[in-house]
């Protein structure tokens, strides 16, 4: 859709709750930040017609994923476990911001010598639905898939072997 | 008959009875003593005799060869190809070293078989074999040698196999506690070694002037010089050659002095007696003794190109072979004026031998080769059979020895009772008849008495003399002649006849019927030797010679010789030439003043001087008292060891301990090699080793290594973020590149 | 202002990873890194979806589920990891975790 407000509003909304996850001393408020920065990014999925991701976003990453980690901030208390930021090496910080602002240039050097500068206007030419979705994953996509799920498996296990490794600490 | 093809067996039989008998003899004799004994002797006896049959077979082959030679090769030594020189080994059967062979064999297979018997009951009975076949083997080299490098291989091994056998019972020492035996080796085998020393040059001179050493090329090379009137050059001169042969002529006679015993290096020979009787029969006598003889003989074509030349020695101003001459009739006359002083039994045989070669030397050198030859031949016979029949003797004076200690009698000189010793002897004739018998022939033979072998040989000799008119030479022989029937009259007198001077003596013994057996084969070839070279005079049997020389059969040893002493047509300059063999008047003269005068000599020695003297084992011998008697001390033993001998010890003892020791080894070795290697080792290790290669690179590439590691190791701090950093970066640099460079 | 280009979609993840990225690098505590690891996930999947809808593909869509799944089980892990290593040095502070120092 090319209404730009909506495109500013929720890229400032976006940007914002980026630079307070990354500035916060409080994890509790770092991970409440990321929260809205998913949600933000959800709505944008929407805005560029992907619902079935903007529902995924919203219940997994937002909902899952950062549900487990307030969980684990929570239980480590580590909203207390803040500091400073840097003690190792007072050249990591000058380093990795000039990196990051060499990254940005570079970007911005792609975006302005190349892309195409029309087609995200008018109604979307495709039908991008759960129902498309949902043929294209197991039709075209069946092997990854079946591949994601004994990822999933293994990932369940493993954490189920970290936690009962060592009888004594666990 | 060809049997040419049997030729290498001639040397290699007598090997492989060497190889027996040192390998196992001992074994066998030591096992079983009689039949051991047995074994081992008469397989050395077996293998001598093979030789022997194998050299009668060459002779007939020879015959029907036309008597031409046949040369045999066995393999070939030497081959240098850059300097066109080559050595092979090969037996040269010509009719001289078919007679050289016969002999050799011949008498040496009855010596063998004699001393089968001799050295019975010995501990080392198969050693003896085994020396006495080697023996063998090096003179067949010797004699059937087709160059002289061979020939001096045979020469070199005869006289290694006489110091063997002289010391062969190398640990009995006499009463002075000196090792008498091992001494008198030792002194045969140095003398020899300056005889040697003369061959060795006189080779090089050959090879340098002929460039080859085989006896064809260097005799039909030399007789090529000669008669084109060439010179050799040697050493960028140019020499007449007769000059090169002249000096190779007198250093042969440098060797045959050494090997034949002649002045001034005779002295070994008397010494030599210390071994076992075959021993010296054989070596002392009949073979080896006549190498030197047979040298010049064979060499014959050098010294009558030295004579025909007209060259002569220089500072003497006579030619080589008129020395030659005249140091074999020194000798003959010396040694047999020696010969009367001597108690020993087998020292009188040897100064007795000495003065024989003499003769035969004196004749090689007046150029009566044939004559040489012959004499030869028939000495070997007599003196094998005069040295036996001794050893017969002395086994029986042993026999009465014992027999007498056994029966518990004192006898005179108990401790030190000496077999060998003519005044202990006497009146043996009665006790041992048939070494009384045999013994007396080859004393006559020796003597010259007609019709025995003797008497034709030295005949000849003297002829040769007479007619060319060499008198100086002809006296001496004659007056040698004179003391040879002298001296033999006194031993005989002395050993056999009268009555016995001791106990020992009477109760002596016969020996074993072995022993004497043979003794009778040699006393039957001593009559008749003669008749290998008799000049027929003008009888019946002249003619039946005649025409049987006609029908191609040679039965006189002068046409048998012709074939291989080559026979110069020269003339020569001092005008020599042959005695032919036709009847002459001068030969009656020669013979009826020689048979004379070796009849009175004889006759005086036995009924006048010896009839009743010594009586007793201590009488002193009658001529004592006469100036003959100072031959006794003349031998040159001792002006050798007052005068040379010394002087060689000083010499020798200078140049070894200062030049040798102080300069060679202490100052050269020890500072310049040993400091200087040290301290070039010292650099190498410190300079070079530690500092540079084990500090320097090894250490140094490790130092390297690890200040590398060091420094990238500064990059693994551990801190996860630094890792995050280094990661991004590259990812930056990617993209980087990505973007603005891969575009 | 115009229309909203793919341009604009792609130079607000570009600023989201970078921002990602910094937390990565400059932060001390171990689980606001692995947020900011998320925050870059998400940036991208950000981009893959524009792309879909610039070039009217639905594979960029059905990546993005993958992406997404794969995150899941990644974030289950590496928290589980974190909590066991908080039982045997009881500090999150990723700069005390440098025993691979070399």
């Amino acid at each position: 859709m090319g209404n730009p407000i909506v495109f500013i509003i929720l890229a400032a909304i976006a940007l914002a709750s980026a630079l307070g996850m990354l500035l916060s001393r409080n994890a509790v408020h770092s991970a409440l930040f990321l929260v809205l920065n998913f949600s933000t990014i959800g709505v944008l999925f929407l805005v560029l017609n992907a619902p079935f991701l903007f529902v995924t976003q919203i219940t997994i990453y937002a909902g899952a994923i950062m549900v487990l980690f307030l969980f684990v901030v929570m239980l480590l208390g580590a909203e207390r476990l803040g500091g400073r930021g840097v003690e190792v090496g007072s050249w990591q910080v000058p380093v990795s911001i000039i990196l990051a602002l060499i990254l940005l240039v570079t970007f911005g050097y792609v975006l302005l010598n190349g892309g195409d500068p029309a087609g995200m206007t008018g109604e979307p030419a495709i039908a991008s639905g759960p129902r498309e979705i949902g043929l294209t994953l197991f039709e075209t996509y069946l092997f990854p898939f079946e591949l994601a799920s004994v990822l999933l498996l293994v990932a369940m296990v493993g954490v189920v072997v970290l936690r009962t490794k060592r009888g004594k600490d666990g | 008959m060809n049997a040419f093809g049997l030729a290498p067996l001639i040397i290699f039989i007598p090997a492989a009875g060497f190889l027996f008998n040192a390998l196992f003899g001992r074994r066998f004799v030591d096992s079983d003593r009689k039949v051991g004994e047995r074994w081992s002797g008469w397989v050395a006896a077996g293998a001598a005799l093979s030789s022997f049959v194998i050299a009668v077979m060459l002779a007939a082959s020879l015959v029907a060869n036309d008597f031409e030679a046949v040369t045999v090769t066995i393999l070939d030594w030497i081959t240098i190809p850059a300097a066109n020189f080559s050595v092979s080994w090969a037996i040269q059967v010509d009719t001289l070293a078919v007679t050289m062979m016969l002999v050799v064999a011949g008498v040496g297979s009855l010596i063998h078989i004699y001393a089968i018997g001799y050295m019975h009951g010995d501990p080392d009975f198969s050693r003896f074999f085994a020396y006495m076949n080697m023996f063998i083997f090096f003179m067949l080299i010797l004699v059937s040698a087709n160059n002289y490098l061979m020939l001096f291989v045979g020469w070199e091994g005869v006289g290694l196999c006489s110091y063997l056998l002289i010391g062969f019972w190398f640990d009995r020492i006499d009463e002075k506690k000196k090792p008498m035996n091992a001494n008198a080796a030792r002194k045969a085998f140095v003398v020899n070694r300056v005889g040697d020393f003369g061959m060795i040059l006189a080779l090089i001179l050959l090879f340098w002037a002929f460039g080859s050493l085989d006896f064809d090329a260097v005799f039909h090379s030399a007789e090529e010089i000669f008669r084109s009137g060439h010179e050799i050059s040697l050493f960028g001169t140019e020499v007449s050659i007769g000059l090169v042969l002249t000096a190779v002529t007198a250093l042969f006679l440098v060797g045959a002095a050494g090997k034949s015993a002649q002045i001034p290096l005779y002295v070994w020979l008397p010494d030599a007696m210390a071994g076992p009787t075959p021993v010296s029969a054989l070596i002392h006598a009949a073979t080896m003794v006549t190498a030197g003889v047979y040298l010049i003989v064979r060499s014959n074509i050098l010294y009558e190109i030295v004579r025909a030349s007209g060259e002569t020695l220089p500072l003497i101003g006579i030619s080589s072979p008129a020395l030659v001459a005249i140091t074999g009739a020194a000798t003959a006359l010396l040694a047999g004026l020696i010969a009367f002083t001597q108690f020993d039994v087998k020292k009188v045989l040897a100064y007795s031998t000495i003065s024989q070669l003499g003769f035969m030397i004196a004749a090689a050198g007046m150029g009566a080769y044939v004559a040489a030859m012959f004499h030869l031949i028939v000495h070997a016979f007599f003196k094998a059979l005069l040295f036996l029949g001794s050893g017969n003797v002395i086994h029986g004076m042993e026999h009465g020895h014992h027999h007498l200690s056994e029966h518990g009698e004192e006898s005179e000189h108990d401790g030190d009772f000496d077999p060998q010793d003519m005044r202990n002897m006497g009146g043996l004739r009665h006790r041992m008849k048939t070494t009384f018998v045999v013994f007396t022939i080859g004393a006559l033979a020796l003597a010259g008495v007609v019709p025995l072998a003797g008497f034709w040989s030295k005949d000849e000799i003297l002829a040769h003399a007479e007619f060319n008119r060499q008198i100086g030479v002809e006296i001496a022989l004659i007056l040698a002649a004179i003391c040879t029937a002298f001296y033999m009259g006194r031993q005989l007198s002395m050993v056999f006849l009268r009555k016995p001077r001791t106990e020992a003596a009477s109760h002596a013994s016969e020996s074993p019927r072995l022993m004497t057996w043979t003794l009778i084969v040699l006393a039957a070839l001593t009559i008749l030797g003669g008749l290998l070279n008799v000049p027929f005079f003008s009888t019946g049997a002249a003619r039946l010679a005649e025409e049987a020389h006609d029908l191609g059969l040679n039965l006189e040893l002068e046409q048998w010789l012709e074939h291989s002493l080559l026979s110069l047509e020269l003339e020569k300059a001092d005008g020599l030439v042959d005695v032919p063999n036709t009847p002459l008047s001068v030969d009656f003269s020669v013979a009826g003043i020689s048979t004379v005068v070796a009849l009175a000599a004889l006759g005086l020695a036995l009924f006048v001087v010896y009839r009743n003297r010594p009586a007793t084992a201590e009488d002193p011998d009658p001529l004592q008292k006469t100036p003959i008697w100072w031959f006794s001390v003349l031998p040159l033993n001792t002006l050798y060891y007052r005068t040379i001998v010394p002087a060689f010890n000083a010499t020798a003892s200078w140049l070894a301990h200062t030049v040798d020791w102080r300069f060679w080894h202490d100052w050269f070795h020890d500072r310049v090699i040993r400091d200087g290697y040290v301290a070039l080792a010292h650099f190498i290790d410190k300079t070079i080793d530690m500092a540079i290669i084990d500090n320097g690179l090894v250490n140094g590439s490790a130092r390297a290594a690890r200040w590398c590691a060091f420094q990238l190791r500064r990059t693994q701090t551990g801190y996860i973020r630094n890792y995050a950093l280094a990661v991004f970066l590259g990812v930056i640099v990617l993209v980087v590149y990505i973007i603005f460079v891969a575009n | 202002m115009g229309e909203v280009t793919i341009g604009w979609y792609v130079a607000l993840s570009a600023t989201l990873f970078t921002i990602g990225a910094l937390g990565v690098l400059l932060r001390r505590n171990a689980i606001i890194i692995f947020m900011s690891i998320e925050l870059m996930l998400n940036a991208a999947n950000l981009t893959f979806v524009a792309f879909a809808r610039h070039l009217n593909d639905l594979n960029g869509q059905v990546i993005v589920f993958f992406v997404i799944t794969v995150a899941a089980a990644e974030v289950a892990v590496g928290l589980a990891l974190i909590v066991a290593i908080f039982r045997s040095k009881n500090s999150i502070n990723i700069d005390e975790l440098h025993m691979l120092k070399g």
